[in-house]
Protein backbone atom coordinates (compact mmCIF):
# COMPACT_ATOMS: atom_id res chain seq x y z
CA UNK A 1 0.00 0.00 0.00
CA UNK A 2 1.21 3.82 -0.58
CA UNK A 3 1.46 6.11 1.38
CA UNK A 4 3.32 6.90 4.82
CA UNK A 5 4.85 4.86 6.67
CA UNK A 6 5.88 5.76 10.25
CA UNK A 7 8.26 4.13 12.86
CA UNK A 8 9.50 5.13 16.33
CA UNK A 9 11.10 2.72 19.16
CA UNK A 10 9.20 5.50 21.21
CA UNK A 11 5.39 4.26 21.35
CA UNK A 12 4.29 8.38 21.81
CA UNK A 13 6.12 9.71 18.97
CA UNK A 14 5.00 7.07 16.78
CA UNK A 15 1.24 8.46 17.92
CA UNK A 16 2.45 12.12 17.28
CA UNK A 17 4.27 11.37 13.92
CA UNK A 18 0.95 9.54 12.86
CA UNK A 19 -0.91 12.36 13.72
CA UNK A 20 1.35 14.63 11.71
CA UNK A 21 0.95 12.02 8.57
CA UNK A 22 -3.54 12.22 9.38
CA UNK A 23 -3.05 16.36 9.63
CA UNK A 24 -2.12 15.96 5.50
CA UNK A 25 -4.71 13.63 4.90
CA UNK A 26 -2.38 11.00 3.97
CA UNK A 27 -2.38 7.15 4.73
CA UNK A 28 -0.35 6.81 8.10
CA UNK A 29 1.23 2.74 7.99
CA UNK A 30 2.94 1.70 11.23
CA UNK A 31 6.11 -0.03 11.97
CA UNK A 32 6.64 -2.26 14.58
CA UNK A 33 8.74 -4.92 15.80
CA UNK A 34 6.86 -6.78 19.02
CA UNK A 35 3.50 -8.23 19.49
CA UNK A 36 3.38 -5.64 22.80
CA UNK A 37 3.82 -2.45 20.29
CA UNK A 38 1.27 -3.65 17.92
CA UNK A 39 -1.14 -4.11 20.78
CA UNK A 40 -0.44 -0.15 21.35
CA UNK A 41 -0.24 1.19 18.45
CA UNK A 42 -3.44 0.02 17.27
CA UNK A 43 -5.68 2.87 18.96
CA UNK A 44 -3.36 5.76 17.56
CA UNK A 45 -5.43 6.19 14.19
CA UNK A 46 -3.35 4.37 11.78
CA UNK A 47 -5.00 3.12 9.02
CA UNK A 48 -2.54 -0.24 9.00
CA UNK A 49 -0.08 -1.30 11.89
CA UNK A 50 2.92 -3.79 10.45
CA UNK A 51 4.05 -6.11 12.51
CA UNK A 52 7.21 -7.04 11.08
CA UNK A 53 8.14 -10.36 12.97
CA UNK A 54 11.53 -11.98 13.18
CA UNK A 55 14.03 -12.82 15.48
CA UNK A 56 16.94 -9.78 16.47
CA UNK A 57 15.95 -7.70 19.83
CA UNK A 58 17.52 -4.80 17.91
CA UNK A 59 15.43 -3.24 15.63
CA UNK A 60 18.76 -1.59 13.99
CA UNK A 61 18.74 -4.94 12.28
CA UNK A 62 15.68 -4.67 10.43
CA UNK A 63 17.45 -1.89 8.19
CA UNK A 64 17.26 -3.86 4.82
CA UNK A 65 14.55 -5.75 5.79
CA UNK A 66 12.66 -2.67 5.95
CA UNK A 67 13.92 -0.93 3.08
CA UNK A 68 13.15 -3.86 1.04
CA UNK A 69 9.66 -3.57 2.65
CA UNK A 70 9.23 -0.25 1.87
CA UNK A 71 10.08 -0.68 -1.86
CA UNK A 72 7.78 -3.34 -2.25
CA UNK A 73 4.65 -1.32 -0.85
CA UNK A 74 5.67 1.49 -3.01
CA UNK A 75 6.13 3.78 0.19
CA UNK A 76 6.17 7.58 -0.56
CA UNK A 77 7.62 8.36 2.68
CA UNK A 78 9.39 6.58 5.91
CA UNK A 79 8.89 9.55 8.95
CA UNK A 80 10.70 7.79 12.21
CA UNK A 81 11.53 9.08 15.29
CA UNK A 82 14.16 11.08 16.25
CA UNK A 83 15.75 8.87 18.86
CA UNK A 84 19.09 7.29 18.68
CA UNK A 85 18.18 4.17 17.83
CA UNK A 86 15.53 5.60 15.47
CA UNK A 87 18.38 7.74 13.59
CA UNK A 88 20.31 4.95 13.12
CA UNK A 89 17.74 3.02 11.82
CA UNK A 90 16.18 5.67 9.58
CA UNK A 91 19.90 6.42 8.13
CA UNK A 92 20.48 2.25 7.50
CA UNK A 93 17.12 2.04 5.48
CA UNK A 94 17.68 5.44 3.36
CA UNK A 95 21.05 3.59 2.24
CA UNK A 96 19.78 0.54 1.33
CA UNK A 97 17.31 2.18 -0.52
CA UNK A 98 20.15 4.62 -1.53
CA UNK A 99 17.43 7.78 -1.20
CA UNK A 100 17.42 11.03 0.52
CA UNK A 101 17.18 11.63 3.96
CA UNK A 102 16.01 14.53 6.22
CA UNK A 103 17.43 14.42 9.75
CA UNK A 104 15.90 15.77 12.37
CA UNK A 105 13.47 18.15 10.77
CA UNK A 106 12.13 20.95 12.05
CA UNK A 107 9.43 21.69 9.70
CA UNK A 108 7.59 19.25 7.15
CA UNK A 109 4.93 19.51 4.03
CA UNK A 110 3.97 16.45 1.91
CA UNK A 111 2.39 17.87 -1.54
CA UNK A 112 1.96 15.72 -4.51
CA UNK A 113 4.48 13.73 -4.38
CA UNK A 114 7.24 16.72 -3.11
CA UNK A 115 8.21 16.77 -0.02
CA UNK A 116 9.50 19.88 1.18
CA UNK A 117 11.06 20.59 4.83
CA UNK A 118 12.95 22.66 7.01
CA UNK A 119 16.58 21.62 9.39
CA UNK A 120 18.70 23.37 11.27
CA UNK A 121 22.34 23.39 10.51
CA UNK A 122 25.79 25.02 12.42
CA UNK A 123 24.21 24.10 15.55
CA UNK A 124 21.19 26.22 15.02
CA UNK A 125 22.36 29.46 13.36
CA UNK A 126 21.26 28.38 9.90
CA UNK A 127 18.02 27.51 8.69
CA UNK A 128 18.38 24.98 5.76
CA UNK A 129 15.20 24.60 3.17
CA UNK A 130 15.10 21.52 1.15
CA UNK A 131 13.14 19.84 -1.51
CA UNK A 132 12.87 16.20 -2.33
CA UNK A 133 10.71 14.50 -4.91
CA UNK A 134 11.03 10.75 -4.79
CA UNK A 135 10.97 8.61 -1.62
CA UNK A 136 12.53 9.74 1.25
CA UNK A 137 13.31 9.32 5.18
CA UNK A 138 12.73 11.98 7.12
CA UNK A 139 13.50 11.70 11.31
CA UNK A 140 11.24 14.04 13.39
CA UNK A 141 11.89 15.05 17.07
CA UNK A 142 9.33 14.61 19.36
CA UNK A 143 6.61 17.32 20.32
CA UNK A 144 6.04 18.80 16.88
CA UNK A 145 2.92 16.77 16.20
CA UNK A 146 -0.83 15.95 17.87
CA UNK A 147 -1.47 12.35 18.42
CA UNK A 148 -4.85 11.23 17.19
CA UNK A 149 -6.85 8.44 17.81
CA UNK A 150 -8.04 5.65 15.79
CA UNK A 151 -8.30 2.01 15.56
CA UNK A 152 -6.46 -0.29 13.09
CA UNK A 153 -6.35 -3.96 12.07
CA UNK A 154 -2.59 -5.72 13.14
CA UNK A 155 -0.90 -7.00 9.12
CA UNK A 156 2.01 -9.76 10.46
CA UNK A 157 5.18 -9.82 7.92
CA UNK A 158 8.00 -12.14 8.50
CA UNK A 159 11.36 -10.24 7.79
CA UNK A 160 14.63 -11.12 8.21
CA UNK A 161 17.29 -9.80 10.40
CA UNK A 162 21.02 -9.07 9.94
CA UNK A 163 22.22 -10.47 12.88
CA UNK A 164 25.38 -9.54 12.44
CA UNK A 165 25.71 -7.35 15.25
CA UNK A 166 24.63 -9.44 18.13
CA UNK A 167 23.14 -8.06 21.72
CA UNK A 168 24.88 -9.44 24.61
CA UNK A 169 23.64 -7.28 27.59
CA UNK A 170 20.94 -4.14 28.01
CA UNK A 171 21.22 -2.08 31.22
CA UNK A 172 18.81 0.91 31.83
CA UNK A 173 19.92 4.15 32.68
CA UNK A 174 17.92 5.15 35.41
CA UNK A 175 16.81 8.32 35.37
CA UNK A 176 18.11 10.61 38.22
CA UNK A 177 17.34 14.20 36.89
CA UNK A 178 14.25 16.05 36.57
CA UNK A 179 11.93 16.94 33.28
CA UNK A 180 13.55 20.39 32.69
CA UNK A 181 11.11 20.42 29.77
CA UNK A 182 8.93 21.65 32.61
CA UNK A 183 11.26 23.57 34.77
CA UNK A 184 9.64 27.45 35.17
CA UNK A 185 12.91 28.63 35.96
CA UNK A 186 16.29 27.08 35.31
CA UNK A 187 19.90 28.17 36.46
CA UNK A 188 22.49 26.78 34.26
CA UNK A 189 26.30 25.41 34.82
CA UNK A 190 28.71 24.98 31.93
CA UNK A 191 32.31 24.26 32.50
CA UNK A 192 33.19 27.44 34.09
CA UNK A 193 32.26 25.64 37.21
CA UNK A 194 35.84 24.77 38.29
CA UNK A 195 34.93 21.53 41.12
CA UNK A 196 31.68 19.97 41.79
CA UNK A 197 31.17 21.12 45.02
CA UNK A 198 31.01 24.14 43.29
CA UNK A 199 27.72 23.60 42.22
CA UNK A 200 26.46 24.60 45.77
CA UNK A 201 26.72 27.91 44.44
CA UNK A 202 24.02 27.30 41.55
CA UNK A 203 22.14 25.06 43.94
CA UNK A 204 21.79 27.86 46.34
CA UNK A 205 20.54 30.34 43.99
CA UNK A 206 18.52 27.58 42.06
CA UNK A 207 16.48 27.32 45.65
CA UNK A 208 16.32 30.75 46.27
CA UNK A 209 14.50 31.42 42.54
CA UNK A 210 12.39 27.45 43.43
CA UNK A 211 14.13 26.48 39.55
CA UNK A 212 15.57 23.63 38.34
CA UNK A 213 19.14 22.80 37.47
CA UNK A 214 20.45 22.60 34.12
CA UNK A 215 24.05 22.61 32.64
CA UNK A 216 26.11 21.97 29.44
CA UNK A 217 26.83 18.84 27.64
CA UNK A 218 30.59 18.71 29.40
CA UNK A 219 29.49 19.30 32.71
CA UNK A 220 27.28 16.07 32.21
CA UNK A 221 29.01 13.75 29.46
CA UNK A 222 32.48 14.81 30.36
CA UNK A 223 32.59 15.52 34.10
CA UNK A 224 29.60 13.58 34.95
CA UNK A 225 28.75 15.99 37.78
CA UNK A 226 25.10 15.76 36.62
CA UNK A 227 22.68 13.57 35.17
CA UNK A 228 22.42 13.45 31.40
CA UNK A 229 18.88 14.33 31.17
CA UNK A 230 19.83 17.77 32.82
CA UNK A 231 22.05 18.85 30.28
CA UNK A 232 20.33 21.72 27.73
CA UNK A 233 21.29 21.85 23.47
CA UNK A 234 20.63 20.71 20.23
CA UNK A 235 21.19 17.25 21.27
CA UNK A 236 20.14 17.37 25.28
CA UNK A 237 16.97 19.13 26.35
CA UNK A 238 15.23 21.55 24.71
CA UNK A 239 13.52 24.60 27.39
CA UNK A 240 10.81 26.96 27.40
CA UNK A 241 11.47 28.57 31.06
CA UNK A 242 10.21 31.97 31.87
CA UNK A 243 13.60 32.61 33.40
CA UNK A 244 16.91 31.10 32.78
CA UNK A 245 20.22 32.09 34.26
CA UNK A 246 23.31 31.15 33.15
CA UNK A 247 26.75 30.95 34.86
CA UNK A 248 30.29 30.24 33.09
CA UNK A 249 28.77 28.68 29.92
CA UNK A 250 29.67 30.48 26.73
CA UNK A 251 26.93 29.70 25.30
CA UNK A 252 28.01 28.46 21.79
CA UNK A 253 25.30 27.96 19.15
CA UNK A 254 24.61 24.30 19.76
CA UNK A 255 23.78 24.97 23.55
CA UNK A 256 21.49 28.15 22.97
CA UNK A 257 19.95 26.34 20.69
CA UNK A 258 17.80 24.68 23.56
CA UNK A 259 16.87 27.80 25.30
CA UNK A 260 15.96 30.02 22.76
CA UNK A 261 11.97 29.81 24.05
CA UNK A 262 12.82 31.23 27.06
CA UNK A 263 11.14 34.06 28.68
CA UNK A 264 14.07 36.03 30.12
CA UNK A 265 17.71 35.41 29.03
CA UNK A 266 20.54 35.93 31.82
CA UNK A 267 24.58 35.42 31.35
CA UNK A 268 27.21 35.75 33.87
CA UNK A 269 30.47 34.83 32.68
CA UNK A 270 33.98 36.53 33.35
CA UNK A 271 34.70 36.61 29.68
CA UNK A 272 32.60 39.93 28.11
CA UNK A 273 33.04 38.52 24.20
CA UNK A 274 31.52 35.03 25.39
CA UNK A 275 28.82 34.64 22.82
CA UNK A 276 26.34 34.35 25.64
CA UNK A 277 26.12 37.66 26.01
CA UNK A 278 24.72 38.22 22.38
CA UNK A 279 21.81 35.26 23.61
CA UNK A 280 21.08 37.01 26.26
CA UNK A 281 18.60 39.65 27.61
CA UNK A 282 20.68 40.89 30.79
CA UNK A 283 24.04 39.89 31.88
CA UNK A 284 26.97 40.94 34.08
CA UNK A 285 30.39 40.26 33.08
CA UNK A 286 32.57 38.97 35.76
CA UNK A 287 33.15 36.28 37.72
CA UNK A 288 30.99 33.98 38.89
CA UNK A 289 31.88 32.91 42.16
CA UNK A 290 31.64 36.50 43.60
CA UNK A 291 28.47 37.49 41.14
CA UNK A 292 25.71 34.05 42.21
CA UNK A 293 26.42 34.13 45.87
CA UNK A 294 25.01 38.04 45.88
CA UNK A 295 22.95 37.94 43.43
CA UNK A 296 21.28 34.76 45.65
CA UNK A 297 21.41 37.33 48.54
CA UNK A 298 19.84 39.79 46.55
CA UNK A 299 16.48 37.58 45.47
CA UNK A 300 16.79 36.54 49.00
CA UNK A 301 16.05 40.33 49.93
CA UNK B 1 48.48 -4.60 7.87
CA UNK B 2 44.62 -3.75 8.40
CA UNK B 3 43.63 -0.32 8.28
CA UNK B 4 41.58 1.29 10.70
CA UNK B 5 39.98 4.38 8.50
CA UNK B 6 39.05 7.42 10.35
CA UNK B 7 36.19 9.75 8.75
CA UNK B 8 36.80 13.40 9.34
CA UNK B 9 34.96 16.23 8.17
CA UNK B 10 36.54 19.67 6.84
CA UNK B 11 33.82 22.34 8.03
CA UNK B 12 33.36 26.11 8.48
CA UNK B 13 33.80 27.08 12.47
CA UNK B 14 30.24 28.06 13.59
CA UNK B 15 31.25 30.63 15.74
CA UNK B 16 32.48 32.74 12.70
CA UNK B 17 29.28 32.30 10.76
CA UNK B 18 27.59 35.79 10.20
CA UNK B 19 24.19 36.58 9.84
CA UNK B 20 23.31 39.40 7.23
CA UNK B 21 20.30 41.93 8.90
CA UNK B 22 18.54 40.21 6.18
CA UNK B 23 18.88 36.78 7.57
CA UNK B 24 21.83 35.67 4.74
CA UNK B 25 24.38 34.13 5.71
CA UNK B 26 27.81 34.87 5.21
CA UNK B 27 30.94 31.99 5.33
CA UNK B 28 33.64 34.10 3.91
CA UNK B 29 35.16 34.84 6.95
CA UNK B 30 34.49 31.23 8.10
CA UNK B 31 37.43 29.77 9.28
CA UNK B 32 37.47 25.70 8.78
CA UNK B 33 38.23 23.28 11.45
CA UNK B 34 38.22 19.40 11.89
CA UNK B 35 34.77 19.17 12.99
CA UNK B 36 34.50 19.01 16.44
CA UNK B 37 33.60 15.51 17.08
CA UNK B 38 35.38 14.08 14.49
CA UNK B 39 38.69 14.62 16.71
CA UNK B 40 37.15 12.07 18.78
CA UNK B 41 37.08 9.92 15.62
CA UNK B 42 40.65 10.22 15.03
CA UNK B 43 41.31 9.50 18.70
CA UNK B 44 39.47 6.31 18.53
CA UNK B 45 41.19 4.88 15.42
CA UNK B 46 44.44 5.68 16.82
CA UNK B 47 43.14 3.96 19.96
CA UNK B 48 42.11 0.89 18.38
CA UNK B 49 44.88 0.72 16.26
CA UNK B 50 46.82 0.12 19.51
CA UNK B 51 45.05 -2.30 21.19
CA UNK B 52 43.73 -3.74 17.78
CA UNK B 53 46.85 -3.81 15.78
CA UNK B 54 46.80 -2.47 12.22
CA UNK B 55 47.13 1.26 11.04
CA UNK B 56 45.29 4.24 11.72
CA UNK B 57 44.30 6.35 8.82
CA UNK B 58 42.23 9.25 8.32
CA UNK B 59 39.74 10.19 5.19
CA UNK B 60 38.26 13.10 4.94
CA UNK B 61 35.94 14.18 1.16
CA UNK B 62 35.86 17.78 1.09
CA UNK B 63 36.82 20.12 -1.74
CA UNK B 64 40.10 21.97 -2.18
CA UNK B 65 39.88 23.81 1.12
CA UNK B 66 40.45 20.98 2.82
CA UNK B 67 43.62 20.16 2.11
CA UNK B 68 44.57 22.41 5.07
CA UNK B 69 43.21 19.78 7.38
CA UNK B 70 45.46 16.89 6.08
CA UNK B 71 48.24 17.83 8.23
CA UNK B 72 45.81 18.69 11.53
CA UNK B 73 44.46 15.39 11.00
CA UNK B 74 47.68 13.40 10.55
CA UNK B 75 49.35 15.33 13.62
CA UNK B 76 46.77 13.66 15.70
CA UNK B 77 48.07 10.45 15.19
CA UNK B 78 46.95 8.54 11.87
CA UNK B 79 49.77 6.92 9.71
CA UNK B 80 48.60 8.05 6.26
CA UNK B 81 45.92 10.47 5.06
CA UNK B 82 43.41 10.13 2.34
CA UNK B 83 41.42 12.74 0.99
CA UNK B 84 38.76 12.84 -1.88
CA UNK B 85 39.29 16.13 -3.77
CA UNK B 86 36.44 17.12 -4.95
CA UNK B 87 34.12 20.41 -5.64
CA UNK B 88 31.14 18.24 -5.49
CA UNK B 89 31.60 17.67 -1.83
CA UNK B 90 30.21 21.09 -1.15
CA UNK B 91 27.03 20.52 -2.83
CA UNK B 92 26.84 16.58 -1.12
CA UNK B 93 24.06 15.09 1.20
CA UNK B 94 24.11 12.06 3.09
CA UNK B 95 23.62 9.96 0.09
CA UNK B 96 26.32 10.98 -1.86
CA UNK B 97 28.71 11.60 0.95
CA UNK B 98 28.36 8.32 2.18
CA UNK B 99 28.60 6.64 -1.39
CA UNK B 100 31.99 8.78 -1.79
CA UNK B 101 33.31 7.66 1.26
CA UNK B 102 32.03 4.34 0.78
CA UNK B 103 34.07 4.11 -2.73
CA UNK B 104 37.08 5.67 -1.22
CA UNK B 105 37.10 3.36 1.54
CA UNK B 106 37.24 0.14 -1.15
CA UNK B 107 39.92 1.98 -3.27
CA UNK B 108 42.01 1.98 0.40
CA UNK B 109 41.09 -1.80 0.74
CA UNK B 110 41.94 -4.58 3.54
CA UNK B 111 40.26 -2.41 6.00
CA UNK B 112 39.19 -4.04 9.54
CA UNK B 113 37.12 -0.75 10.93
CA UNK B 114 35.89 2.47 9.68
CA UNK B 115 35.10 4.67 12.59
CA UNK B 116 32.73 7.66 12.20
CA UNK B 117 31.73 10.92 14.89
CA UNK B 118 28.16 10.77 16.37
CA UNK B 119 27.36 13.99 13.74
CA UNK B 120 29.31 16.17 11.73
CA UNK B 121 29.06 19.85 13.45
CA UNK B 122 27.63 21.46 10.28
CA UNK B 123 24.94 19.16 9.27
CA UNK B 124 24.70 17.12 12.97
CA UNK B 125 22.52 14.72 10.32
CA UNK B 126 24.00 11.46 12.17
CA UNK B 127 23.64 9.30 8.84
CA UNK B 128 26.67 9.18 7.36
CA UNK B 129 28.04 6.17 9.33
CA UNK B 130 24.43 4.06 9.22
CA UNK B 131 24.47 4.87 5.21
CA UNK B 132 28.22 3.91 4.86
CA UNK B 133 27.42 0.60 6.73
CA UNK B 134 24.39 -0.19 4.32
CA UNK B 135 27.16 0.71 0.95
CA UNK B 136 29.40 -1.51 1.83
CA UNK B 137 26.90 -3.95 3.64
CA UNK B 138 29.01 -4.03 7.00
CA UNK B 139 27.67 -4.02 10.57
CA UNK B 140 27.25 -1.01 12.15
CA UNK B 141 27.29 0.15 15.41
CA UNK B 142 26.49 3.75 16.60
CA UNK B 143 26.94 5.46 19.53
CA UNK B 144 29.58 3.68 20.65
CA UNK B 145 31.23 5.15 23.94
CA UNK B 146 33.84 1.99 24.62
CA UNK B 147 34.90 -0.78 21.99
CA UNK B 148 37.02 -3.50 23.62
CA UNK B 149 38.57 -5.61 20.66
CA UNK B 150 39.19 -9.97 21.04
CA UNK B 151 41.28 -11.51 17.66
CA UNK B 152 38.49 -10.08 15.29
CA UNK B 153 35.06 -9.21 17.27
CA UNK B 154 34.22 -6.15 18.50
CA UNK B 155 32.51 -5.86 21.86
CA UNK B 156 30.82 -1.94 22.02
CA UNK B 157 28.98 -0.33 24.81
CA UNK B 158 26.39 1.94 23.29
CA UNK B 159 24.56 4.84 24.79
CA UNK B 160 21.49 5.52 24.25
CA UNK B 161 18.29 7.96 25.80
CA UNK B 162 17.37 5.18 28.52
CA UNK B 163 19.55 2.64 27.95
CA UNK B 164 23.03 1.37 27.81
CA UNK B 165 23.99 -1.24 25.39
CA UNK B 166 26.36 -4.12 25.23
CA UNK B 167 26.87 -5.43 21.47
CA UNK B 168 29.42 -7.77 19.60
CA UNK B 169 30.26 -7.56 16.06
CA UNK B 170 32.97 -9.58 13.99
CA UNK B 171 35.38 -6.88 12.03
CA UNK B 172 35.03 -5.64 9.40
CA UNK B 173 32.33 -2.98 10.53
CA UNK B 174 31.64 0.74 10.59
CA UNK B 175 31.17 2.19 14.15
CA UNK B 176 29.71 5.89 14.95
CA UNK B 177 31.52 6.74 18.18
CA UNK B 178 29.70 9.60 20.83
CA UNK B 179 32.49 12.54 21.53
CA UNK B 180 32.04 10.96 25.67
CA UNK B 181 34.42 7.62 24.38
CA UNK B 182 37.65 9.25 24.64
CA UNK B 183 39.25 12.20 24.96
CA UNK B 184 41.22 13.48 22.14
CA UNK B 185 44.61 14.55 22.73
CA UNK B 186 46.13 17.99 21.39
CA UNK B 187 48.81 17.49 19.15
CA UNK B 188 52.34 18.77 20.23
CA UNK B 189 55.43 20.56 18.12
CA UNK B 190 56.93 17.25 17.68
CA UNK B 191 53.25 15.14 16.27
CA UNK B 192 52.65 18.90 14.09
CA UNK B 193 56.31 18.58 12.13
CA UNK B 194 55.76 14.87 11.86
CA UNK B 195 52.53 15.22 10.11
CA UNK B 196 54.00 17.14 7.30
CA UNK B 197 56.27 13.94 6.40
CA UNK B 198 52.77 11.60 6.30
CA UNK B 199 52.08 9.69 2.82
CA UNK B 200 48.66 11.33 1.92
CA UNK B 201 46.73 9.19 -0.80
CA UNK B 202 44.51 12.10 -3.12
CA UNK B 203 41.36 10.60 -5.36
CA UNK B 204 39.27 12.51 -7.66
CA UNK B 205 35.85 12.42 -8.28
CA UNK B 206 36.02 10.99 -11.03
CA UNK B 207 38.17 7.95 -9.61
CA UNK B 208 35.28 7.17 -7.70
CA UNK B 209 32.49 6.18 -10.32
CA UNK B 210 29.76 7.29 -8.20
CA UNK B 211 26.89 10.20 -9.19
CA UNK B 212 27.05 13.07 -7.22
CA UNK B 213 23.64 14.41 -8.18
CA UNK B 214 22.37 15.71 -4.64
CA UNK B 215 18.72 14.14 -4.08
CA UNK B 216 18.26 16.75 -1.29
CA UNK B 217 17.43 19.78 -3.16
CA UNK B 218 18.70 22.60 -1.04
CA UNK B 219 16.43 25.90 -1.62
CA UNK B 220 17.32 28.06 0.94
CA UNK B 221 19.53 29.10 3.56
CA UNK B 222 18.62 31.45 6.14
CA UNK B 223 20.16 32.93 9.32
CA UNK B 224 18.33 32.37 12.59
CA UNK B 225 18.86 35.38 14.76
CA UNK B 226 16.93 35.46 18.19
CA UNK B 227 16.18 39.31 19.00
CA UNK B 228 17.37 39.35 22.76
CA UNK B 229 17.59 42.56 24.93
CA UNK B 230 21.23 42.66 25.26
CA UNK B 231 21.35 44.80 28.50
CA UNK B 232 25.20 44.18 30.39
CA UNK B 233 25.01 45.35 33.83
CA UNK B 234 28.62 47.31 34.13
CA UNK B 235 27.89 50.14 36.12
CA UNK B 236 29.56 50.74 39.76
CA UNK B 237 30.64 47.55 41.88
CA UNK B 238 29.81 44.20 41.51
CA UNK B 239 27.02 44.43 44.19
CA UNK B 240 25.54 47.28 42.59
CA UNK B 241 25.06 45.39 39.24
CA UNK B 242 23.83 42.66 40.88
CA UNK B 243 21.38 44.90 42.17
CA UNK B 244 20.66 46.15 38.53
CA UNK B 245 20.27 42.75 37.77
CA UNK B 246 17.76 41.66 40.29
CA UNK B 247 15.73 44.78 39.82
CA UNK B 248 15.07 43.92 36.11
CA UNK B 249 14.31 40.83 36.79
CA UNK B 250 11.46 42.30 39.16
CA UNK B 251 10.48 44.35 36.51
CA UNK B 252 10.15 41.00 34.03
CA UNK B 253 8.12 39.73 36.63
CA UNK B 254 10.29 36.81 36.15
CA UNK B 255 11.26 36.63 40.61
C1 LIG C 1 27.40 18.58 17.03
C2 LIG C 1 27.51 19.24 18.36
C3 LIG C 1 26.45 19.17 19.26
C4 LIG C 1 26.54 19.79 20.50
N1 LIG C 1 25.46 19.75 21.35
C5 LIG C 1 25.52 20.41 22.53
C6 LIG C 1 24.40 20.47 23.41
O1 LIG C 1 23.34 19.91 23.15
N2 LIG C 1 24.53 21.14 24.57
C7 LIG C 1 25.69 21.80 24.92
O2 LIG C 1 25.71 22.42 26.00
N3 LIG C 1 26.75 21.77 24.12
C8 LIG C 1 26.70 21.09 22.94
N4 LIG C 1 27.81 21.07 22.12
C9 LIG C 1 29.06 21.65 22.62
C10 LIG C 1 29.10 23.16 22.42
O3 LIG C 1 29.57 23.44 21.13
C11 LIG C 1 30.05 23.82 23.41
O4 LIG C 1 31.31 23.22 23.30
C12 LIG C 1 29.60 23.69 24.86
O5 LIG C 1 28.25 24.09 24.99
C13 LIG C 1 30.47 24.56 25.72
O6 LIG C 1 30.15 24.34 27.08
P1 LIG C 1 30.47 25.42 28.16
O7 LIG C 1 29.86 26.73 27.78
O8 LIG C 1 30.06 24.83 29.46
O9 LIG C 1 32.05 25.49 28.19
P2 LIG C 1 33.09 26.57 27.59
O10 LIG C 1 32.80 26.86 26.17
O11 LIG C 1 34.40 26.03 27.96
O12 LIG C 1 32.77 27.88 28.40
C14 LIG C 1 33.09 28.08 29.73
C15 LIG C 1 32.78 29.53 30.06
O13 LIG C 1 33.01 29.75 31.44
C16 LIG C 1 33.57 31.05 31.61
N5 LIG C 1 34.21 31.08 32.91
C17 LIG C 1 35.33 30.44 33.33
N6 LIG C 1 35.57 30.71 34.63
C18 LIG C 1 34.58 31.55 35.03
C19 LIG C 1 34.27 32.20 36.27
N7 LIG C 1 35.02 32.02 37.36
N8 LIG C 1 33.19 33.00 36.31
C20 LIG C 1 32.41 33.20 35.22
N9 LIG C 1 32.64 32.60 34.04
C21 LIG C 1 33.72 31.79 33.94
C22 LIG C 1 34.48 31.21 30.40
O14 LIG C 1 34.68 32.59 30.14
C23 LIG C 1 33.66 30.53 29.30
O15 LIG C 1 32.83 31.46 28.61
C24 LIG C 1 27.73 20.46 20.87
C25 LIG C 1 28.79 20.51 19.97
C26 LIG C 1 28.70 19.92 18.73
C27 LIG C 1 29.85 20.02 17.79
N1 LIG D 1 32.67 14.83 3.96
C1 LIG D 1 33.04 13.96 4.91
N2 LIG D 1 34.30 13.43 4.90
C2 LIG D 1 34.66 12.53 5.85
N3 LIG D 1 33.87 12.11 6.85
C3 LIG D 1 32.61 12.60 6.90
C4 LIG D 1 32.13 13.54 5.93
N4 LIG D 1 30.84 13.83 6.26
C5 LIG D 1 30.55 13.12 7.35
N5 LIG D 1 31.60 12.37 7.76
C6 LIG D 1 31.69 11.48 8.93
O1 LIG D 1 30.38 11.12 9.34
C7 LIG D 1 30.07 11.69 10.60
C8 LIG D 1 28.61 12.06 10.69
O2 LIG D 1 28.28 13.07 9.75
P1 LIG D 1 26.76 13.49 9.52
O3 LIG D 1 26.02 12.26 9.18
O4 LIG D 1 26.81 14.48 8.40
O5 LIG D 1 26.30 14.11 10.81
C9 LIG D 1 31.05 12.83 10.76
O6 LIG D 1 31.23 13.17 12.11
C10 LIG D 1 32.29 12.23 10.12
O7 LIG D 1 32.90 11.29 10.98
Amino acid sequence: MAGVYIYSDRMDLAAELVGFVKENQNSAQVLCFTQAEADQLTSIGADKVCYLQGDSPLVENYGQAIAEYLKQANAELFVVGATARGRDLAARVAGYLDCAMVSDASSLSLESGKLRAERMMYGGAVVQSEEITGLCVVTVAAGKYQPVTGSASVETVQVTADNRVKLLETAPIVKEGVDLRQACNVVCVGLGLEKEEDLKIARDLAAAIDAELGCTRGVAEERHWLPVEQYIGISGAIIKPQLYISMGVSGQVQHVFGVRDAKVIVAIDSNEKAPIFRSADFGIVGDMYEIVPLLTQAIKG
Amino acid sequence: MSKIIACYKWVADEADIKINPDLTVDLKKAKGKISDYDRNAIEAAVQAAGSLGGKAVSLTFGNASAKQSLKDALSRGPEEGYWINAEEAATADGSITAKALAAAINKIGDYSLIICAEGASDTYARQTAPRIGAALNLPVITSVVQMTFNGNSLTAVRKLEDSTETVQTELPAVVAILPEANEPTIPGLKAVMAAGKKPVTEYTAADLGIDFTPKNQVTAVKGYVMNRKNIIFNEGSTADQVKALAAALRKECVL
